[in-house]
Order: C-alpha cells, then structure tokens, then sequence
C-alpha cells in the first residue's frame, strides 16, 4: 500500500499540465488542445536523440537526470493521509526540501556548465528565487510540526486532523502558501512566464535552452512531477484518516484537479510581474507563512 | 475562526506593503473593513442588539463603503496619479512589515500578568506601526489617509480585544469623530488637489524655519 | 444646567453660522457670552457636581474655565477688529464665529469632562473645530498648516485611544469598567509595571500633540504660524490648557502607582526637551509668530517639568498656565496690530515700533518683562516656585540646565523684541495704517492681571489651585 500515493502521483502528473493548458484555453475563449497533449509532447522528445554541445562537459550529461531523480526520491516521501510513503523517517520534510534543492543545484550548475550568458542569467535567477522561497516552506512545514508535535510528514498529516476547525483553517492557510511555492518553483506565472519568447525576461526556459531530445523531455516531465507533489502536498490537508481509500482516493484526485484549475485560472487572469518585483513577491509567502507559524504558537498557548 | 479573520488581516498588511497602485490600497481597506465585520459579529455576538447593530454599521457602511467610495472619489476628482509612490523598495516595505509582525509578537509574550488575547494584541499593534510606516514613507497626501484608516482598524480590533466597556454614548462618539476626521481630511485634500498641481508632500514644506 | 449649555451653545453656533447679519451676529455673540460666563459662574459656586452624567466641575477644569471665558470675550473683540480689516465676506465670517463658538464649546467640555472616554471625544472635537478657523485665510501657506495639525492631531489622539483601550483591559476584565476619573486609580492597583508603563507612553505621546510638548510639538508651532492672531492666541492658550489639563489627568490618576518616579522621568525628558528645542529654535527664527509659538513651547516643558518635580510644582504648574494664558494672548493680540501696521511678520524688516505705534510698542516692553519672567511678573514667581521644586526633589542638574536654556531662550526673546521696538532703519514701509489705541486696552488689562495676579493672588484662586492639587500631595 505504500506505494499508492507514489503511483497516483505519476498518474495525476500525466494530465496535470494537461488539465491547466485546457483551463487557460477556456478563460481565453480557444478551443485548445487536448488534456493529453503536453505529455504527447514529452513522449515525443523522449524518443528524439540528444545533441550535445562542444563547450559541455559530463556534468550537462548527468545533470537532468539528476534532477529527474531528486524529484522522483522527493515524491517518495510523500505520505497518503495516515499512510507512510515510500520512505518516512523523522525530519524528512528537511529532507524533501534538501533532495529538491540537490535537483535545482545539479540544473544550475547544468545550465552554467554550456558556458551561454543567458543561461547563466537564467540560472542565477532561479537561484535567487528558490533561495527566497526556502525559508517560505521551511516556516510552514515547521509550523506544522509546532502544532501536531510531530517532524516526518506523515506523523505530522495523520497529527493535523484532530477535528477541529482549526485544523482546516490552517490547512487552508498552508494551501494558500503552498500553491504560492509551487508556482514559483515551477516558475509558473506570477514570476515566470513559460511561454515566453525573449531570452532577456525567460526564467527557467532559459535555463533549458540547450537541452535537447531525451534531456528536455525528463525536465519538463519533472516539472509536471513536481506540480503532481505539491499538489498531493495540498491534499494531504483534507484527507481525513480512518476514511477507507475509495474515499480518500476521489478526494485525492478532486484536490488536484482543483489545484490544476486553480493555476490555470491565475495564470489566465494575473499579469507576469515585472523582475524586479518578483523578490518582495516571494518574500511576501515567507512573511506569510512566518504569520502562520505566529498564529500557531499563540493558538498552542507556547511562548518563549 | 477569529483567529483566521485575524490572520487575514495581517496578510492584507503584508500585502500593503507591496501593492502600488491606490486602487489596491483601496480594496485592501474594504476588505479589511468586511475582516473587521466578521471578527466583531463572532466576538459581539452576546452583547445586546443596538450595540451590536451600532458595530456592525461602522464596519459595514463606515470602512467597506463609504470611506473607500469617498476615497475613490477624491481620487478621481484630482486626477491623482494612480501609482503610491513609495520611497522605498517594496521588498524592504514587505522586510519592514514583517519586522513589525515579529516585534509584536515579542511584545506580546513580554506582557504578562494581564489578560489579554495575544493575537489581537499582535495583529492591531502591527497594523498600528505598518500604517504609521505607510505615511512615513509614501509620498502622496492621499496614502496617508489610508495610513490613518490602517491604524484605525488596529484600534478597532484592540477595542474589540477589551470586549465592550465603553458606554454607548461614547462608543458613538468615537465612531462619530473618525468619520469626521476621514472626511475634514479628504476635503483637505481636495482643496490641496486644487491649489497645487500634483498632491506630495513635497509641496508642503514650506513651513519652515 | 451643563446639558442646557450644550444644546443653547450649539443652538448659537448653527444659527450664526447660518446668519449673515451683522448686528444680529453681535447679538448672538453677545448671548454666547452671556450664556458662557453663566455656565462658569454657576461651575465656580457648584465645585464637583456632577452634571450630565459626564461632567464635573471639579477644581482644575474650573480654574481653566474661567481662563477660556475671560478670554473668549478678549478673542470675539479682536477677531471683529480682525475680520473687519480684513474685509470677509459675511458668509466667510460666519463660518469663523461658528467654528469659534463651537471651538469654546468644546474646550469647556474638554476641561469638565470627568469620564476618560469623554474627554477624548472633546479634544478629538477641538482639534476638527479649530482646524477651520486655521485654514480661515485660504492660502496655500494655511492650507499646509492645517493639513499638518489636524493630520498630526488625529493620529496623536488615536495612539492616545490606544492607550485608553489598554487602560480598560487592564482594569477589569468582566463588570462594565468605571472610567471616570475618580474611580480610575483604586482599580489600577492591581495593574502591573510594565503594563501601566506602557499605557502612560500612548496616553502621554497623544495628549503632547494638544499641549505642544516636545515628541509632537511640530504641528502647533505650524498651526500658530498661518492662524489668524487672535485664533493663535487661543491655539497657544486654552488649547494647549486643554493638553495640560488632560495629562495633568492621566498624571493624576496614575498618581499613586508604582511607576511614579518614571512617569516624572518622562515628563522630565519632554520638558526638558521641549525647552532645549526651543531654545534652539529661537535663536534662529525670523518670523515673529513662529517665535511666539516657540516661546509657548518653552511655557509648556516648564510647566511639564513643574508637574515632574512634585511637590510646589503642581501648584506652580497650574499658576504658571494660568499666568501664561493671559500673557501669550496678549502677544498674540498685540501682533495683529503689529501686522496691520507692518504687513509682515518677518521680525528683520519691522523696526522702529516705538515711533509708530506708542500704545503697542508699550505693550511689547510689558510682554518681554512678562514673558521672560522678571521680577514684577506673575511668571515670575510661578517659575521661583518651579525651580524651588526642583531644588526640594533634587534635581540640581535638570535646574542647572533648563536655567541655561530658560536664559539662552530670554536672550533670543529680549533681542528679537528690542529690534521690533528700536531699529531705527531708515528703508522701512511707511505705517500701513494708524491702529485705534483703545484696541491695546484688552491687552493691558490682561497684563495688568498678570502682575496683579503674581503679587497678590486672590484667595479664592489658591483655594481652588490647592482643591485641583489636593490629590497629588
């Protein structure tokens, strides 16, 4: 049973991207492409071949797959309500959020690796961003683990549901902050815009931009994995434990859907922001979740 | 679920702090005014009916409608530029907000020996400090009469937080004179709309030794 | 009999402000008198009673009572001298007199208030009436001022709430708090150090902004600056005896706590601080109202530094406010005159007033002896009882530096005086106009109360300063 919330995750990242290029089509009075078409896309990349550049070493070999990897070990820890994953052990979610982080170094350093300005741009840019929204996920998971007493994952989701109201708000609270995260880590719209066409204003896209055929097929679908994850993250708040799975399940698979349609629904009504505004942007979810983690210690009754 | 409400607030100042156009000022104080609505229909909901009712009037007609309303008016009447024009960076704004937020929160856990609830303490003292920041560091005349009115939801959760003591005479009068206040202040600024070109505060210093 | 002068008060006030009549005007103006002097006839004979539920006439807003009415008859004689030079419109002097009407009102609720809440609601109400009678000349100039005061103001007088509420958490956690000013202090009791610290700070941060002390001076001096002179006069001092009032008040109440010694700390460091302010500011300033407004400032950290010192000083304190009253409304009537024959403030392009205009310039010599407290002064002897204050709690040092600055701050008064009264520079304006020398009587007739009051101070004002004390010793 330990692997279900693995194996559901990949299902759901098969039609994640799918289902959010569809809400975009809709708010903009398209047609649009089928659900199915961005993974269409992928398998047809991962058939193509690589091509490497001259100036590259082994490290712009390795490093997709690497990140591929990261995300694949990070999904494993991800708990089904009361269920362990895959792996569970006390203080994972530090771990989860340092394997994450192994798999943006690797791509970093990938991209500064083609020797290419842009891609050095682009890299360090999205250092600068996940490095302000760290402390974001930090904050909240902490606060978490403040309020159920608990530090792996799955203690603290089967600890959340004491029944309470409370429990609810603040999940509701951390699905606010989390779909926050995992827009810009997925740099999705408010800080990045995937369709963009300029190198100059190009975050993550311009990153990738010399990887080819099998390589960029196992980043985007890492993108999609990553969407699934955070998404299986936010519905961890609303599975109810006891529940049997042909319960939890739906909810399961609602939550995500939900999730999609609500990033399509932003990206198709929020302007990208200008660059410079993205950091006080990000900071913003830090300062929020700081707020949570507040909130908690004043509900609990702990003071220092 | 007055801790949420109250939570909610708190975002609504961080978000202030990066918001730069007035409208999203503006809708930041209405909807304030609803959060407002909503923590005191939960907390007052025992008291009796005419202070209830009282209370429920300020927060509705007073901060959601017509102070936004009037505030919007006044915009539109003197062409104001729609951007706040801060002088600082927002990222510095946002660093500064949640340093407030942290401070309160300290402060609240140095007080002891009074009972109080710690989260109103926490959010109406931020929104005290964040709207003194807004003025001081937002160059339009109009910024610092929302600054003003964020100070004034903070006051109106700590006099929440005190349950209700006050008499009703003086609640009304009160009420009364932060209504006043808001509107001597925004007939000022029309009248500062019409004397000089653009409303900044760089046109009022000529007061001076 | 309060609750009759509230409604027949603002009754005059609406109506005048509808009328547009002159003579009819002067009739209404003169039943507002009338009906004023009643109202403190009738406080001074009934001493604490409790009128309305929410007043009281008690010692200390008594005294300050009196002060306001006899200077609401000195301010209506000037303001129709100065509203007639300057040729208003009827509508616009209309509008003047409501807000004065309305202005006095207020103060005289503000200083009988006995309930917290009440008088919070009454300054609130002065700082929105006289924000009118500020902007009265349209200028740009007085538009600045009267943003800045009523802006400063309003947010002085929330953090001031904020403080209040705190007060009402901290006593009493489910009866319906009593807040009158009596019962305050018994409930404090059992309050806390810290807390009651930090209630004192908002209170006294607010109440400084009507008072003119040194954290929130700025927006009085402003204001003082672009009112027409005879609401300066009244800016500097019934409003700024209702600052006085409300923080000798919270004073009052927190009186017998344990956090006595450093509430006089504080009020040390905003006196002190105040004079040094303005002494410095003195030294540099050109603008002959400015310098009037700053001399008040100095008036008021003396006063606070009274109250700190205990002991005399609280009576000494309230005598000084009292005497000042009489002396900055004297000024401020004399400068209007000033202006008419000058058609400037500015102190280095006037000169040779002697000449000009005897009766006035002689009424300046008078204020410069008042003023910078010199022996036949009244002033003179409150701020002997200061210092012996200071001297009897031990604070030599603070003596020692508040005399520097006090004479630093005379220097400044003495010169920029003299140069109104004897320049003899030959380019000078010739005089604008020849003013009425029975316009000077009011001024020396207050005067003359200054230095009578000093030297032979009737019993019955002692008693009633003794009463206002009576709590504190």
């Amino acid at each position: 049973m330990a692997g279900l919330v693995f194996i559901l995750i990949i299902i759901t990242s098969f039609f994640f991207l799918g289902i959010v290029i569809r809400t975009k089509s809709i708010f903009s009075g398209r047609k649009g492409p089928g659900i199915f078409q961005p993974m269409k896309d992928i398998w047809r990349l991962l058939r193509k071949e690589n091509v490497y550049s001259q100036t590259t070493s082994f490290i712009f070999k390795i490093a997709p797959d690497i990140y591929f990897a990261s995300v694949l070990i990070a999904i494993m820890l991800i708990p089904f309500g009361n269920q362990k994953g895959i792996f569970s052990f006390d203080g994972d979610f530090v771990f989860f959020a340092y394997i994450l982080a192994v798999g943006k170094f690797f791509s970093i350093i990938g991209a500064l690796d083609t020797g290419s300005s842009f891609e050095g741009m682009g890299a360090s840019r999205e250092a600068l961003y996940s490095f302000l929204a760290e402390p974001a996920f930090f904050i909240l998971m902490g606060s978490l683990a403040l309020l159920t007493g608990y530090s792996s994952f799955a203690d603290i989701f089967s600890g959340i549901q004491f029944g309470s109201y409370i429990s609810y708000a603040i999940g509701i609270l951390a699905s606010f902050v989390l779909v926050l995260i995992a827009m810009i880590e997925n740099s999705r719209m408010p800080v990045d815009d995937p369709k963009t066409h300029l190198e100059l204003t190009m975050i993550h896209e311009v990153m990738v931009l010399d990887n080819s055929g099998f390589d960029l097929g196992l980043i985007l679908h890492a993108t999609n994995l990553k969407f699934a994850m955070y998404g299986a993250l936010i519905a961890n708040f609303f599975l109810t434990p006891g529940r049997e799975w042909y319960y939890s399940i739906p909810i399961f698979i609602g939550v995500q859907a939900l999730f999609a349609v609500v990033v399509g629904t932003l990206e198709s009504f929020i302007a990208r922001f200008r660059m410079n505004h993205n950091p006080q942007f990000i900071f913003t979810i830090s300062s929020i979740s700081l707020l949570i983690f507040f909130a908690v210690l004043l509900i609990l009754g702990k003071y220092f | 679920m007055v801790n949420i409400l109250l939570i909610t607030f708190a975002i609504s100042l961080i978000y202030m702090g990066i918001a730069n156009r007035l409208s999203t000022y503006i809708n930041i104080l209405a909807v304030q005014g609803i959060i407002l609505f909503g923590v005191s229909f939960i907390e007052l909901i025992q008291i009796n009916t005419i202070n209830l009712i009282f209370i429920l009037f300020e927060t509705i007609v007073f901060k959601t409608l017509a102070i936004p309303l009037f505030l919007n008016y006044v915009i539109k009447k003197n062409n104001i530029v729609r951007e706040a024009q801060p002088y600082l960076p927002d990222f510095l704004s946002v660093v500064i907000i949640t340093c407030f937020l942290l401070g309160s929160f300290i402060l609240s856990n140095i007080i002891t020996g009074v009972h109080i609830r710690k989260m109103f303490f926490l959010v109406a003292i931020s929104a005290l400090l964040s709207g003194l920041f807004i003025i001081i560091t937002r160059k339009k005349i109009i910024t610092h009469i929302m600054g003003y009115l964020v100070i004034e939801n903070g006051v109106f959760i700590l006099s929440l937080s005190a349950g209700n003591k006050m008499p009703m005479l003086v609640n009304s009068g009160i009420t009364l004179d932060i209504f006043v206040s808001v509107l001597v202040l925004g007939v000022f600024v029309n009248r500062i709309g019409n004397t000089f070109e653009e409303m900044n505060v760089d046109n009022l210093t000529n007061l001076k030794d | 009999m309060f609750g009759y002068y509230l409604i027949i008060g603002f009754l005059i006030g609406i109506v005048s402000m509808l009328n547009r009549n002159c003579m009819v005007r002067i009739i209404l103006l003169s039943t507002f008198l009338a009906v004023q002097t009643a109202i403190t006839v009738y406080a001074y004979f009934h001493l604490n009673e409790i009128s309305s539920g929410y007043f009281k006439s008690d010692a200390l807003g008594v005294i300050f009572l009196c002060v306001l009415t006899i200077l609401s008859f000195t301010t209506f004689y000037h303001s129709f001298i100065y509203l007639k030079h300057r040729k208003d419109s009827s509508r616009s002097q209309s509008f003047y007199f409501a807000a004065l009407i309305m202005l006095i009102i207020v103060m005289t609720c503000a200083y009988l208030a006995s309930h917290l809440g009440v008088m919070w609601v009454f300054i609130e109400l002065t700082t929105l009436s006289v924000a009118v009678l500020i902007y009265h000349e349209r200028t740009p100039l007085s538009l600045e001022a009267t943003w800045k005061y009523v802006f400063i103001c309003s947010i002085g007088i929330t953090i001031t709430f904020i403080g209040i509420i705190l007060l009402s958490i901290a006593i009493g956690e489910t009866e319906i708090t009593n807040f009158s000013f009596n019962a305050i202090p018994a409930q404090l009791l059992r309050v806390n150090t810290s807390w009651l610290k930090m209630i004192f700070l908002f209170m006294i941060v607010g109440f400084c902004t009507k008072m003119g002390l040194f954290p929130m001076h700025t927006a009085a001096i402003d204001a003082h600056t672009v009112a027409p002179p005879p609401i300066s006069a009244f800016i500097s001092t019934t409003l700024m005896n209702v600052g006085f009032v409300s923080i000798f008040r919270t004073y009052s109440i927190f009186a017998h706590t344990s956090i006595l010694p450093w509430m006089n700390t504080i009020l040390f460091l905003c006196g002190l601080i105040s004079i040094i302010v303005s002494a410095a500011y003195l030294l540099k300033v050109t603008h002959l109202k400015r310098m009037s407004a700053y001399s008040s400032i100095e008036h008021m950290g003396l006063a606070a530094i009274g109250i700190a010192s205990g002991g005399i000083g609280y009576f000494a304190a309230i005598f000084h406010m009292i005497l000042h009253s009489f002396v900055k409304a004297s000024v401020f009537y004399q400068i209007d005159q000033f202006h008419r024959n000058f058609k400037t403030y500015m102190i280095n392009e006037t000169g040779n007033y002697f000449n000009r205009n005897l009766p006035g310039a002689l009424v300046f010599l008078l204020i410069l002896i008042s003023i910078t407290a010199m022996p036949p002064s009244g002033l003179f002897v409150t701020e002997f009882w200061i210092f012996k204050a200071l001297f009897t709690s031990e604070h030599i040092f603070i003596f020692i530096l508040v005399l520097f600055f006090l004479s630093i701050a005379m220097y400044s008064l003495a010169k920029n005086f003299l140069y109104i009264l004897f320049n003899q520079t030959k380019d000078l304006l010739p005089a604008q106009e020849k003013p009425n020398p029975s316009e000077t009587l009011t001024q020396y007739f207050l005067l003359a109360l200054v230095f009578y009051l000093g030297i032979n101070p009737p019993s019955g004002m002692i008693n009633l300063i003794q009463e206002a004390v009576k709590n504190l010793l």
